[in-house]
Parts: C-alpha cells; structure tokens; sequence
C-alpha cells in the first residue's frame, strides 16, 4: 500500500498545525461559528446531538493493521470505545471533544492518516473497489490513480468552496463494486488493446433528495490527462453549479438542467485550454505512485476446490465453514488464495461499527493472515484481501471470537445504515433500531440463507448515507409533525445494473417496519421461481404484489390513526 | 461632496507579490459599488482617487469623457461580481490591460468559491498580469487558497486580524498540486 513521502508527510503534519490554530481561535472566540464550520467540515468534524463527530479518511478503503491499531487507540482513548465504519470507506466517531481535536488529528498523522475533506463543500475522499488488486474480474488496479488524484485534490485551491460537496468513485473491475454512478464523477478504467490505461467518466450522478445516476460524459480519456479534464469539469460546476438553494447545488443538478451533452460540451471547451498544460500526470508521477501497489509477496500455491476445503474441517463444522465461505469468501486474482469479508452487521450491533477491542483484534488477523493490510467496503463490512485458502478455516474460528463472522455478507441483514437520528442533526429519524428490528425479525441464519441475496438500506434523511436508494429494499426516514416515519422503496441496485428504487407508497410507523418487511419477503418467496434472487422477482413481478402485501395490514393501522386524530399523512 | 460608496473599506490590505514575500501596505483602492450612478463615480472619501469600479458598470460608461480621462491617468480598476462570466468579455478585458492598474474579484460570502476560478481564468486563460485583489467578505482563512489560484493581494473584511492573516501564507511548506504561485512540491530525488 501507498507509503507518504516527505510531502505528504509535511503536508498533513502542517494541516494538523493549521486546524489546531483554527480550533483554539474557535474556543477563545475569535472565529465565529458560523466561519468556523466550513474550516471544520473539511476537517471531518460535525457538529452533531450531543457531542462533535469526527470523519476520518481511509481513502479508498486502504488500511494498514498499525493504521487501524491507532483507530482503536483513539476509539479508546478519545470516544466510547467504537467506531463506525461508513458507506464511503471513511471512519467515524461519535463522541469527540472539540478541543481534542487537533491531538486526535496528530495521532493520525503519526500513522499516514488524517481527515482532510471528509466532509465540506469540496472534493471528498475518494472511494475505490474494497477488492482493488486481487479481484478475479480486475481489468485495472484502480489504485495508483486513486492516490494520484487524492493528492491531486488535497487541499486543491481552487475547488475549496464548491457550490456542494463532490464525491469521486474510481472502479477499475468488470463488476462494479464502487455505486459508481451515483457518484458526481465516477471513473471506469480499462486499459485498449495495445494497454494504454484510459478512463470514461460518468458526471451528474448521486442519491440524495434527487437520485439520478450519472451520464456518460467522456470515453477514453488517457490517465495522465485526468487532472486537466477534471479541473474543467470542476471549473465548470464550480462557476455555473447553482448556490441559490442547498438541495438543488450539486453537480447533479447542473448536469440535469443543462443536458450531459451540453454540460460535456462546455467541460470539452474549458478542457481545450488546459489539455495540453503541465497540470497532467507524468509517468515519474506514475511511477512514483504506483511502484507501492506492487503485489505482496504471495506463496507459489495451488488453488482449492471448495469442496476439498470444506472436506479438511472437521465433520462437525462443515455445515456452517461452509455457509461462511459461500457468504463470505471472495475469488481472488491468485491461485491457492481468497479475500475474506468480515462482517460488522452481527445481528443486534449497529452496521459498521467496531469497539476497540474488535479493531484491535482485527489488526491482529490481518498481521497474521493477510499481510498487515485489511480493506474498507462501502457496505460497511471489513476485508483481508490476501488470505491463503488453507488458513481460511483458522481465520474464520478466530473471526468468530470476535462477533465478525457472521455469514450474512449479501443477505437481508447485511443492512447498510447511517446512524440516524440517534446521533446525526440532520436526521428526520432513527435509523440504528430500525435496523436491529429488522435483524431480530430475520435472526434465522437458515431462513437468511435460502432467501439468498438481498440488500436492505436504511436512511434516517433524504441526505442517503445509508444508500436507500440502491437497495433492493430501500428504507427512508421521514419526518411528519414531529413524528418519525418510513418511506420503502423497491428495486434498487447497485453493481453493473445499478437502479434508483421506486417509493411503493404512503410511510410507515417505526414499529410496522418487521412486519412490512415480511410482508415484501414473503411475496419474494411466495413469487420466486426456482433460483431467482429478490430482485429478478420484483423485476419480473412488478411492484404490485409487493406494495399490496406491504399494505395490507398497515392501511388498517394507519386508518386507525387517522380516525383519532393523533396522526395526520 | 463625499459619500461612502462601498459597505465596507479597510484602510489596509495584504499584498503577496507572486515572488515576494506578504506585508501590509496602505489601501489605495475604493470600491464602489455601482450605486447611485446617475452623476457618475461619486467623490472619494478622504480625499482618495482610485476607484474600483464594477465590470458592468465600466461595460455600459468606459466610452464616457470623464471615465477616460481618470482612466488614463491610472485611477479606474474594475471589480468582477461573483457571478461574472468573465470568459464573454475577453476582448474588453484584453483591451483593459492598458487601462486598469488592477482589477479585483469580489466574495459575496467568505464560503462562495466562484471568484477562485475568476482569479484562476484571469491569470492561466486571459494572461492578466498586474494586480488582482481579492475584495468583499474575505477572511484569513481564504488567504492561502487566494493566493494560490492568483490573488495577488487581499482587502480583508474590517473585522479581521491582518496580523494573523500575515502568518497565513507559511502555513504550508508543500503542496499537492500545480497553481499559479508555485508547481507541485517534488522530492529533490525528482528534480534530478
């Protein structure tokens, strides 16, 4: 993995510096709140309920044990002992003292981490593919170009105040494990026949109030170009992205109002300018970058059937090695080796988070297992990319010590969550007990299992952390005279057939959610025909049975309601 | 008669010359912002000539005789509004150069970053050489990346701290990416 030089070094080391000035003239009054919160925002620092939170980096979900033995001793030392992992390969943590900050910030940069532009009206960190480099189905390794932009976009001058935030998704894989077109720019990489690494990229995508996914704006970029096309691209939102209204400011939006072919034209004719500057990439940059994403120093193996693994565990734990392994075992680029998710949606705990214990203990599995580096998915699970096939049975007896070896990777509890209303100020709701009800519903790993894949997000806002919109079961949170309610949508994806799911109707009450969820479910079982998965079925059904079912029992409720006058829709 | 032709006025500013170093010098430019136009610029406070006035303003009164004589004898800059597209008016701001000693980009809020690109455009695409000033609600915070994108120097909203301001500029010994002020930091290993 990517080690700082002497500039990245300094450069976080000086941030560190500048931010801990900007926090003490906070606190004895010579910055304002309201001038304070954007210097704060693109250090990853909320304002949240009850306390700040701050949004670490772990750019494009690459860590290091020793990295992540430093977020636990942070968990521990500065918050309640956990942290939470997001839907965009960053770490949170709840309970931050403001004037803490800077320390916490130091503790970081110690390890090569900071949280530049977590958060804030400008480029975000920038997430990748958690199996970057060992999938089976790469074409690229998204990497080295996920570093060259990181750099390229840390502290960028010009693009600081952008109308909205901007978030960049890099995939380099024949299936798309980054939500790349609900990204403001995503980047596809492929390499032509005669090698050249080139880029297409989708501008205009994001979830939000208005999810749109993107629109394919150029082909074939060569990569050294990147930093000039998209600095037209940025300039271009930058001077015509709206400012007037806050959810009608990101790139989507201008892209949308324009056209993508208009909005491309006018990035093409900014682009004409620069193209040719010294702003691109050269290949000492290249070479500088990419000579760390080098493979580890992988055993001559031979690759395992998994029917000769699962026969060399002992007889009594083949039953579960096995559903393990089929939920929680990747392909990997290498013969005799596997990429293992762990799972941080053990039934009951809230998605994506660890105690410091866990991180502790995970560091360890990765020093032991997967040479001293783990990964980050958006779905808020963790990964040892690089596990040898025969120590696969070892690893999952330790992961399963430590509450992360639930073989749910994929499954309806395998649910994508924001924290909601229970610690984020824009939340119109809950989304943390929304989700352990669901997952004590369907805490029958056999029933789990046959019901096969199936994604299930929450969102306590129409700000989507939690994804709503991509999953086949999307859950919203919504606000209605003070009462929190949830809105379902159906039929989201992500992957190559990314779709926006549809709102089937009116909103339910937090304590009708299990039953509408069986509802959905047991039409999904009821409809399947032999292997079909959720989402082919509500493809080939329609919406219809789903919202009927859905509705069937809740209308009686909601009429209740209305008739005592306690609600209204 | 005199008038207060802008909200605001510091009588100091930040100039950061693109190979010098920061100090503090003496503000000598008013803004005006196009208000109470029917008699022309009003009277400058304090007895002071120089006046920036706004690009819209100069578009529809630069052919006017007394706009052309204080023009000519150096005392008009013009200020780019926020939401200037700049790039339409190529031609006159080409022709501007031989007029205007400086021209300004104005921050309606410390947090809209338009004029960044403004003072990045002036000076990569229409070449602009001599000042270009950052004006309105500008804080110290927006110093570095100011002057990185191609301010040149800085009026600060009254309130702020110059001193501290100053300071600003060293902050960083490195950066990550190429800008008008300097090329992206490289390891001596490299320039070999």
């Amino acid at each position: 993995m990517y080690k700082y030089d002497a500039i990245d070094q300094t450069l976080i080391d000086e941030r560190v510096t500048q931010f801990r000035d900007q926090v003490e003239r906070r606190l004895n009054g010579t910055l304002a709140e309201e001038e304070f919160r954007p210097l704060r925002l693109q250090n990853g620092l909320y304002h949240q309920r009850y306390a700040y939170l701050l949004r670490v980096a772990i750019p494009y979900g690459l860590l290091s044990a020793k990295q992540l033995r430093t977020l636990a001793l942070i968990a521990e030392k500065y918050d309640r002992g956990y942290g939470h992992f997001t839907t965009r390969q960053n770490i949170q943590y709840n309970w931050v003292n403001l004037e803490e900050t800077p320390d916490i910030l130091a503790e970081l940069a110690k390890v090569e981490m900071h949280a530049i532009q977590t958060s804030g009206n400008c480029i975000r960190n920038i997430t990748s593919d958690a199996f970057a480099g060992v999938a089976a189905d790469e074409y690229v390794d998204p990497r080295p170009v996920c570093e060259l932009l990181r750099q390229w976009s840390t502290l960028h001058p010009e693009f600081a105040h952008l109308p909205r935030k901007f978030k960049f998704a890099i995939n380099g894989a024949k299936e798309d494990r980054t939500i790349l077109l609900c990204h403001d720019v995503g980047i596809e990489l492929k390499k032509d026949a005669t090698g050249q690494l080139l880029a297409n990229l989708y501008a205009g995508g994001g979830m939000g109030r208005t999810p749109i996914l993107g629109s394919l704006i150029k082909q074939d970029l060569p990569w050294h170009l990147l930093p000039s096309y998209l600095t037209a691209l940025l300039r271009v939102y930058n001077r015509f992205g709206r400012r007037d209204n806050l959810y009608k400011a990101r790139i989507k939006i201008l892209v949308k109002a324009l056209g993508p072919e208009e909005f491309a034209r006018q990035v093409e004719g900014e682009w004409a300018h620069i193209a040719n500057g010294d702003d691109n990439f050269t290949q000492t940059e290249w070479d500088r970058v990419a000579k760390h994403f080098t493979k580890p120093a992988y055993k001559t193996l031979h690759s395992i059937t998994t029917e000769q693994l699962i026969a060399s565990t002992p007889q009594a734990d083949q039953v579960a090695f096995a559903r393990w392994h089929e939920r929680n075992v990747r392909a990997h680029q290498v013969p005799g080796y596997a990429s293992v998710i762990l799972s941080l949606k053990h039934h009951g705990i809230a998605p994506g988070d660890a105690t410091t214990a866990q991180m502790h203990a995970i560091a360890n599995l990765a020093d032991q297992f997967s040479f001293g580096e783990l990964r980050v998915t958006h779905e808020q699970n963790l990964v040892l990319a690089d596990v040898e096939q025969t120590q696969l049975f070892a690893l999952w007896e330790e992961a399963k010590k430590q509450k992360i070896a639930l073989p749910n990777i994929g499954l309806l509890t395998d649910i994508i969550a924001c924290p909601g209303g229970d610690f984020c100020s824009l939340a119109n709701a809950k989304s943390l007990p929304i989700a352990k009800a669901i997952q004590e519903r369907f805490d029958d790993l056999d029933y789990l299992h046959d019901l096969g894949d199936i994604s299930l997000n929450i969102s306590g806002c129409i700000n989507s952390c939690g994804h709503h919109h991509v999953g086949n079961i999307g859950v919203l949170g919504v606000d209605k005279d003070g009462e929190e309610w949830y809105q379902i949508t159906l039929g989201g994806e992500q992957g190559n057939d990314a779709a926006i799911g549809k709102v089937i109707g009116p909103s339910f009450y937090a304590d009708e959610i299990p039953n509408v969820m069986t509802s959905i479910i047991n039409t999904y079982v009821g409809g399947r025909s032999e292997d079909e998965s959720f989402i082919e079925t509500y493809r080939r059904l329609g919406v219809t049975p789903f919202k009927e079912a859905a509705y069937k029992n809740a209308r009686a409720k909601a009429a209740k309601q209305d008739a005592s006058g306690a609600l209204s829709s | 008669m005199t008038a207060s032709i802008s909200s605001q006025f510091n009588p100091n500013i930040i100039h950061f010359p693109k190979d010098g170093e920061p100090f503090l010098a003496a503000n000598e430019w008013q803004v005006w912002n196009g208000e109470r136009d029917e008699g022309g610029i009003p009277d400058l406070e304090h007895g002071a000539h120089k006046v920036l006035v706004p690009f819209h303003w100069w578009i529809t009164h630069h052919k006017n005789a007394d706009i052309i004589e204080r023009a000519n004898k150096g005392e008009i800059g013009v200020w780019f509004a926020a939401d200037e597209d700049i790039l339409k008016h190529a031609d006159l701001i080409e022709v501007g150069k031989k007029v205007w000693p400086i021209v300004a980009a104005h921050f309606p809020i410390f947090r809209d970053g338009r004029s960044f690109s403004t003072a990045a455009l002036l000076r990569d695409r229409l070449d602009w050489r001599s000042e270009i000033r950052a004006i309105g609600d500008v804080l110290i915070d927006q110093l570095l990346q100011g002057a990185r994108v191609g301010f040149d120097s800085f009026e600060l909203r009254p309130d702020q701290n110059l001193e501290l301001g100053l300071n600003q500029f060293n902050l960083f010994t490195v950066t990550t990416q190429n800008s008008w002020r300097s090329k992206r930091s490289l390891l001596n290993t490299e320039n070999a």
